[in-house]
Order: structure tokens, then C-alpha cells, then sequence
């Protein structure tokens, strides 16, 4: 009997943890979905300069770190082209007249953090085909050549790999070069040590690909700040690095100082900007550029339901994804309460908590849930003295039990008519201030409340009622670590896991917490008592 | 760990108590036996123990109406709910004052504690007895009007107002440890521990005092008399075991609390069973139960008539 409770506690609790497990290792599942808010919602407006019926700009493409989703490209009045076949999208729109007027372009934007944090050492000395386009040096000044030369001998000594080589060249550019926006060529920068990002950038280009590095100049755009999204913030286009090491294009900012790196505030429009030069150029267009968070911070749920159901297995035909949207609420709601009666079982039976009724706390915790913390207090604290208040004038009046109840009841659906019309008149109060089934529950409390100040008194009762709302306020916060609420939703097969945990508080035999109070003074006397010379007994 | 110097002593937690031996040895289909009172003095009717004698049974609220007269023919008498708990929604009534007053008569009833109240506040107290108030689970219950007892003048110096009672906790039938609740001002004449009443610690070997506590404090004399608590020690008390080993027998409960009252007459009669009893006799004996539930689990003979059985405690414990 023994070993079958232990087994079965053990099938319950491991087999919950093994689903994860393979959930998560085998079909590849998130066990929670995505939050929604590190999503940017990205516009370029742009209007070409001149008489033109078609035009080009860069827009962004989803690459490692970046996914584009919701694209909005199409104008009523025009075709648009896009070209993909690059790294880089470049939409083309086109018109049999001229275009006038602004063409705008929107997406969502989920950004992450790129990180390349170990770059093995590169000795490639061929490349293929397709990235000879990226080693082609630009022609230079004689003198500028000259001076790069003297530069290289001076900083790339001795370096035998390409990694070593391009981390030496970011080193120079990153801390020799100083940021100066009105240094616009190389002939300058090399002169005076100073530059602009895009010739930071352009040196960087030059010098890798002189070491025989493919390297090219990424368009990028730095998303606002957060403090700053909620007002409109023009962006402005930015520049940074790739270079091909290792078989992978890595990213280096030698503006902002990173190697490897691309944080996931920025974003990348454009992977060559020697093909987009002239598009983005504001001789040819005039452009403005805005990103703010996507102010909704849930998790997508849509999306975890498309990758649920992809992974074709028995756990995208059970997923609760799966249910109409109301019931998908109401179950998040619900799938806690187990995890609620943990917590009070935990409570009672282990710290010896005591609390009105046993399930008391728990539909209590609901009506705050469904109404307010604020709000669900107050009421309950208006709702119980006027109980009590009540309890003993009807005392007076010898009324049977179950009409005084009733009577409480009434006075109850009463005061949350005066609430409704104090409430109308304030402010428009939501209705889910007012649900059915809390009424009767903050009945029945008031009744054993006052039953329990006549039997056991004050002191007791209120020991019992603040025990009462400790729990509630501990399943309460429950509520408000929302992953805790979605990782039950996405996994229903926990509620195994909090059957087996049940079992092994409900096989605890042990003491509780309040008896070690209880019995504190029972242990002193008898040790007192141990302590005195036997014949004074 | 904290809790290594209760384990010491051998203290029965809340956990324990009801994992280790109320599932385990009593049986849930005899709780009625125990859980309503009526139930528990018909069975010992028939099992030859004495109770106190029920005047009425009251069912519904019909009877209600001509209780007044009814009651009439009673000096004194207790109410009691038939599914209470911690004695909740007992009232004793010590007088029964029959008023006239141009023609009309009123009936007052005096209680234990002095109070008058009038027989309207009673029957309204009953008709809360019968709709649940004051039941184990809230449901519906019957009243019960029985035989107010007496005190026994052995308490007349060790009680405030109402009736001590002997608590009892008998274990597969051997008593294992027992205690004398003595009513005091702060419990209103009630013997209940959580009020304040007295809890004082009784050697099975004898019957005599061996400790005494107020709400878990050691006390040495009854607050309210002065007089000194140690050296009582109860008549009757081999009866008054024997009387609670018999009750394992009458309701097959292995785990069992006995409340007995010593009547100045008829010596000791069973007030009532408590399939759950509390824990707080440890502390009025100043010893844990677990030891002796051990050994008589362990190591005391089976089958044994009820009067070896108390023998087997008085010996042992």
C-alpha cells in the first residue's frame, strides 16, 4: 500500500516533468508563448524628389535576431516590386504617372540580441563566387593609400589569422577614430584621426577587405529609447559592419563598440549599403523613420497556436489553443486555482494556517480576481461590518436562521445598488465590478464570522479572518506572475504535477509551524520542571 | 530542527493524530455514534452506560410552539445542539421562574451564569439549534433538552460555576491519558480549554492531579477559589476508566475522547464522545501521547476485556 502510494506520487509528479522535457527538447515547443513586448512597430514614409513614376528603397528583411511580420507595402495607386534575392529587401514601387505624394511602409519588428561570443580563427583563403562583390577595394588617393599602409605595419604586425586581424582593425577604429559628424571622406579621417559613423564604417570596409576579409556596411536604424516611444522620435539611418569570418557574417559596430555583437535595439534595413547609396540618398528621396514598442505587453498567443499545431503531434490535439478565445480566458483563470489550493493546503497543513471554511479563501481570492484588489477589499471590509452590524440587531428580533440569512443577503445585492449608482455617477465603473456568485460567498462568510465572534470571540475570529486573508493575498499574487498563469495554460499537464505534490502534503505527518508556538510553552515547563531537585515535587 | 524537542517528548501534532490514528482506526461510518448526541445516548442505553437523561428531543420547529408548557415540568435542564462541537450552543438552565401577571403567565429561566431569559429567547436559541447554527457542518440538527447534572462536592473548592468534566482519551480501548476541565470565571462556568477553563493533568495510575494549566500557562491554584490544585484526586476513578475503555466498545472507535462527569450520586455517567479530541491534554499533563499510543500499538495484548484493559493503563502509564 505503501510502495503503491509512493509510486503512484512518483508517476505523477515526474510524468508532468518529463512531457516538459520532451516538449521542449524533442518537438522544439516554447513551453510559454512570446511575449509581445519587445515587438516594434516600424514605418518609413518616403517621397522621392523629382518627376519619377518608380522608385526603390530599402526595407527590412528578417535575418537571425530580426523578424519581420504584418508588412504593410502595398499604395492603391501603385505597383511595388519586392526584390529579395539578396540578403536585403528592396522594394520597387512604380506608377504609369509620376508619384506624388508620400508612400509609406510598416511592420512589426521583433528584435533579439545577436551575440557571437566565441569567433574561431579564419585562415580562408578562397572565397566562392558570390562575395568577391565584397572584397573589391575602392579606389584611393596615392597619399591616403600610402598612409593606410604605414598604418597596417603599424597595428597588423605580426598577425597570421584573419580573426586576429579584423579584431586588430576594429580595435583601431573603434578607439583611434574619433566620432566627428563633419568628417565625410577618408582623405579626412586620415588626416585628422576623426569621422563620421559612415566613414568609421567605410575605413573599417577598406581595411578588412584589404587583409582579403568580404566585408560590408550595414544600414541600420537605432530603435528610440523607451522612455522616448510614446512620442514621435525620427530615426535617422546608421551605419555598421559584417565581416565573413569562420563562414558567417559577423556583426562589428565601431561606433558604438561592438564586436560580434548586435544589440537588439538596432536594426538592420539594409546589408550593402554600396547597393542602396543612391536610394536612400536624400539628393534622391526625402525620407522620415519612426519605431515605437507595440504597446500591448501579453504574450502572443496567436502565435503559439500556429506553432503548436505545426508540430503535428498528440500535444498540438490537446492544447487548450485550440478552444474559442472566451474559454481560453476563462481557463487561465481557472488553471491556477489548483496551484492556489497548494498553496492553502501548504498553508493549513503544514503551517497550520487557520482560515474560514476550507475553500473560503480561494473563492474569495476569484472575487478579487474578477473585481479588484482595491475594490474586492473594501467591499468585503463594508460587507462584513455591516453584517456583523446587522447580525446583531436581527438578533433582537428572534428571526429564523435561514430568512436572516437571506436578509443579509438582500442588504448585500443592496449596498451594490448604492455602489452601481455612487460608482455611474463617478466614474464608468466596468460591470465586472458586480458578478453573481461572490454574493452569496460573502454571505455565508458573514455568518460564520458573526456565529464564531459569539463562540469563540473577537480575538479568535480575527486570528481566523487574517489568516484567511493571507491566503488570499498569497493566491492573490499568484495572479500576478503572469508567466506562472500562461506556463499552466500552455501546459495543462502540471495539474498532475499538483496532484502528486497534494498527495505529499496530504501524507505529512509531520508538525506544523503553529504547533511548534503551541506546544513551546508545554516544552518549557517540562524542561523547567526537569531542571528542579526531584524532592521539591 | 525546530521541532526536534517536541519529537523528543513524544507531542502528537494535528498531522499525525489525524493521519496515523483517526483514519486509520476509527471508522468514518461510526462517526455518527459520536458526531450526534442523541445517537450516542441511544446506543449507551442499550450498552448498560449512563448518561444523562434526555427530557425531550426537539425535531422541528412545530414542537416549538408549546415548549413553554412542556419545560414547565422541569426544575432545571440543559440545551445542547445534538451535532455540536466545543460545546457551541449549550445553554444550562438552572431555574425555571413562572410569573403571573394579571392573568397572564410569563416564564423566565434563570441561567447558569445568572442571566434571565425570557422562554421566547429560548425557543428562538432552539429553532438556531435545529436550522444548523451551531452543528458540526452546518446542517440541520436536533435540540436537545436533558437532565441538568450536578456538581459533585469534590470539585466545590476546584470549579467556577458550571461542571468539570474528565476528558479521557482512550486508544484501542486502554485509556491512554486523561484530564479534569474545571470551570472558570474567564470560561464563563464552561469547561473548555480555549475559554480559559483549567486543564489539569491526571495520573492514570490514580487519578490525581499531576499538573495544571490555563491557557497553556502552569498554574498551582484555581484563579477564581484560590485553592490549591495539586493533591485532587478524583473517586470513582477506576470506574471512570472502565466507564471510558466500554466506550470503544459501544462505538468501535479507535481513537476516542470520553467526557465523563462525576454526578454526587450516581458517580460517574458519560456526558459525551469526541471522535477528533484535541491535542491540548498534552499540555495539561505536561507529556506527549505518542509513547503510550506506540505501546499500546505495539506492544499491549489483544482482545482483552475492558476492565484489563484499564488495568494494562493504570500499570503502565
Amino acid at each position: 500500500m505503501k510502495k503503491l502510494i509512493i509510486y503512484i506520487t512518483a508517476f505523477l509528479i515526474l510524468s508532468p516533468i518529463g512531457i516538459l522535457l520532451y516538449k521542449a527538447r524533442v518537438l522544439k515547443l516554447s513551453l510559454v508563448p512570446q511575449m509581445v513586448d519587445d515587438v516594434w512597430n516600424f514605418h518609413i514614409n518616403v517621397k522621392p524628389k523629382g518627376d519619377v513614376s518608380n522608385f526603390s528603397f530599402p526595407i527590412p528583411k528578417s535575418a537571425p535576431g530580426q523578424k519581420v511580420t504584418d508588412e504593410r507595402v502595398r499604395h492603391k495607386d501603385l505597383e511595388v516590386f519586392i526584390d529579395s534575392n539578396s540578403d536585403s529587401n528592396v522594394a520597387t514601387w512604380s506608377s504609369k504617372e509620376f508619384i506624388k505624394g508620400r508612400i509609406s511602409y510598416s511592420a512589426r519588428i521583433d528584435l533579439k540580441p545577436v551575440i557571437y561570443s566565441k569567433i574561431p580563427k579564419d585562415y580562408t583563403e578562397t572565397y566562392p563566387k558570390g562575395l568577391e562583390q565584397y572584397l573589391k577595394i575602392p579606389n584611393l588617393l596615392p597619399e591616403d593609400e600610402e598612409a593606410i599602409n604605414s598604418l597596417e605595419t603599424a597595428i597588423l604586425e605580426g598577425s597570421e589569422d584573419k580573426t586576429t586581424l579584423i579584431r586588430k582593425i576594429y580595435y583601431y577604429v573603434e578607439e583611434e577614430i574619433q566620432r566627428n559628424t563633419d568628417i565625410k571622406t577618408i582623405h579626412e579621417t586620415l588626416n585628422t584621426g576623426k569621422g563620421s559613423p559612415l566613414i568609421k564604417a567605410k575605413l573599417f570596409n577598406i581595411m578588412a577587405r584589404r587583409k582579403k576579409v568580404p566585408s560590408r556596411i550595414v544600414v541600420m536604424v537605432r530603435m528610440p529609447e523607451l522612455r522616448q516611444s510614446m512620442e514621435e522620435t525620427k530615426l535617422r539611418f546608421t551605419f555598421a559592419n559584417e565581416v565573413f569570418l569562420a563562414n558567417k557574417w559577423i556583426p562589428i559596430d565601431t561606433n558604438r563598440g561592438f564586436f560580434g555583437e548586435r544589440p537588439d535595439n538596432f536594426m538592420l534595413i539594409h546589408r550593402n549599403y554600396e547597393e542602396v547609396e543612391k536610394l536612400i540618398s536624400k539628393k534622391n528621396v526625402s525620407y522620415s523613420i519612426q519605431a515605437e514598442r507595440a504597446r500591448i505587453n501579453r504574450y502572443n498567443k496567436a502565435e503559439f497556436k500556429k506553432e503548436v499545431i505545426k508540430s503535428d503531434s498528440i500535444f498540438s490535439k490537446l492544447s487548450l489553443y485550440r478552444l474559442p478565445l472566451p474559454l481560453q480566458t476563462m481557463f487561465t483563470t481557472i488553471l491556477l486555482i489548483p496551484i492556489g489550493a497548494l498553496v492553502l493546503s501548504i498553508a493549513r497543513n503544514v503551517i497550520g494556517i487557520p482560515t474560514f471554511g476550507i475553500f473560503t479563501p480561494i473563492l474569495l481570492t476569484l472575487f478579487f480576481k474578477e473585481t479588484s484588489f482595491g475594490f474586492g477589499m473594501l467591499f468585503f471590509a463594508i460587507v462584513v461590518t455591516i453584517g456583523i452590524v446587522e447580525r446583531y440587531i436581527l438578533d433582537k428580533f428572534y428571526l429564523l436562521a435561514v430568512p436572516r440569512l437571506s436578509i443579509i443577503l438582500t442588504l448585500i445585492i443592496m449596498l451594490m445598488l448604492g455602489y452601481s449608482f455612487y460608482a455611474v455617477e463617478l466614474t464608468s465603473i466596468s460591470q465586472k465590478h458586480l458578478s453573481f456568485f461572490p454574493i452569496v460567498i460573502v454571505t455565508l462568510i458573514i455568518e460564520r464570522l458573526s456565529i464564531m465572534i459569539t463562540e469563540e470571540g473577537m480575538l479568535n475570529t480575527f486570528k481566523t479572518l487574517l489568516g484567511t486573508m493571507v491566503i488570499v493575498l498569497l493566491v492573490y499574487s499568484l495572479y500576478f506572475i503572469s508567466a506562472l498563469e500562461m506556463f499552466m495554460f500552455t501546459n495543462p499537464e502540471l495539474l498532475f504535477l499538483i496532484i502528486g505534490l497534494l498527495i505529499l502534503v496530504g501524507k505529512y505527518k509531520g508538525y506544523r509551524l503553529s504547533e511548534f508556538l503551541r506546544f513551546r510553552d508545554l516544552v518549557r515547563q517540562k524542561k523547567k520542571m526537569e531542571s528542579l531537585p526531584h524532592d521539591l515535587l | 530542527m525546530i521541532f526536534s524537542n517536541l519529537k523528543e517528548m513524544g507531542i502528537l501534532g494535528i498531522n499525525n493524530r489525524v493521519g496515523r490514528y483517526i483514519l486509520r482506526h476509527n471508522k468514518r461510518s461510526n462517526y455518527p455514534l459520536v458526531d450526534n448526541k442523541v445517537l450516542t445516548a441511544l446506543r449507551a442505553e442499550a450498552w448498560g452506560i449512563a448518561t444523562p437523561e434526555n427530557y425531550l428531543i426537539v425535531e422541528n420547529y412545530g414542537s416549538l410552539k408549546n415548549l413553554h408548557l412542556k419545560l414547565l415540568n422541569y426544575e432545571s435542564f440543559v440545551i445542547k445542539p445534538a451535532k455540536g462541537s466545543q460545546g457551541n450552543g449549550i445553554i444550562v438552565i438552572k431555574e425555571i421562574i413562572k410569573e403571573e401577571r394579571n392573568g397572564e403567565v410569563r416564564v423566565l429561566c434563570r441561567r447558569s451564569n445568572d442571566k434571565l431569559m425570557d422562554v421566547e429567547e429560548v425557543k428562538h436559541h432552539i429553532s438556531g439549534i435545529l436550522s444548523g447554527l451551531h452543528s458540526l457542518s452546518g446542517q440541520s440538527d436536533t435540540a436537545i433538552i436533558q437532565a441538568k447534572i450536578d456538581k459533585h462536592p469534590i470539585f466545590d473548592h476546584y470549579s467556577y460555576g458550571g461542571i468539570p468534566d474528565i476528558r479521557v482519551i482512550v486508544f484501542e480501548g486502554f485509556p491512554v491519558m486523561s484530564m479534569v476541565r474545571l470551570p472558570t470565571k474567564s470560561s464563563d462556568g464552561r469547561a473548555n480549554l480555549h475559554q480559559g477553563a483549567i486543564g489539569a493533568g491526571l495520573n492514570l495510575s490514580d487519578g490525581r492531579t499531576n499538573n495544571a494549566v490555563i491557557r497553556n500557562q502552569v498554574v498551582d491554584i484555581h484563579p477564581d477559589t484560590g485553592h490549591k490544585l495539586s493533591g485532587l484526586k478524583l473517586p470513582f476513578w477506576q470506574e471512570i476508566l472502565e466507564l471510558a475503555a466500554r466506550c470503544y466498545d459501544m462505538v468501535e472507535l479507535g481513537y476516542l475522547g470520553a467526557d465523563i462527569v462525576l454526578t454526587p450520586d450516581h458517580g460517574p455517567i458519560l456526558l459525551e464522545l469526541n471522535a477528533r479530541p484535541g491535542l491540548g491534554i498534552q499540555i495539561a499533563n505536561l507529556s506527549g501521547l505518542v509513547p503510550r499510543l506506540e505501546k499500546i500499538r505495539l506492544q499491549a495484548p489483544k482482545n482483552l476485556m475492558a476492565k484489563e484493559r484499564v488495568d494494562y493503563s493504570m500499570k503502565n502509564f
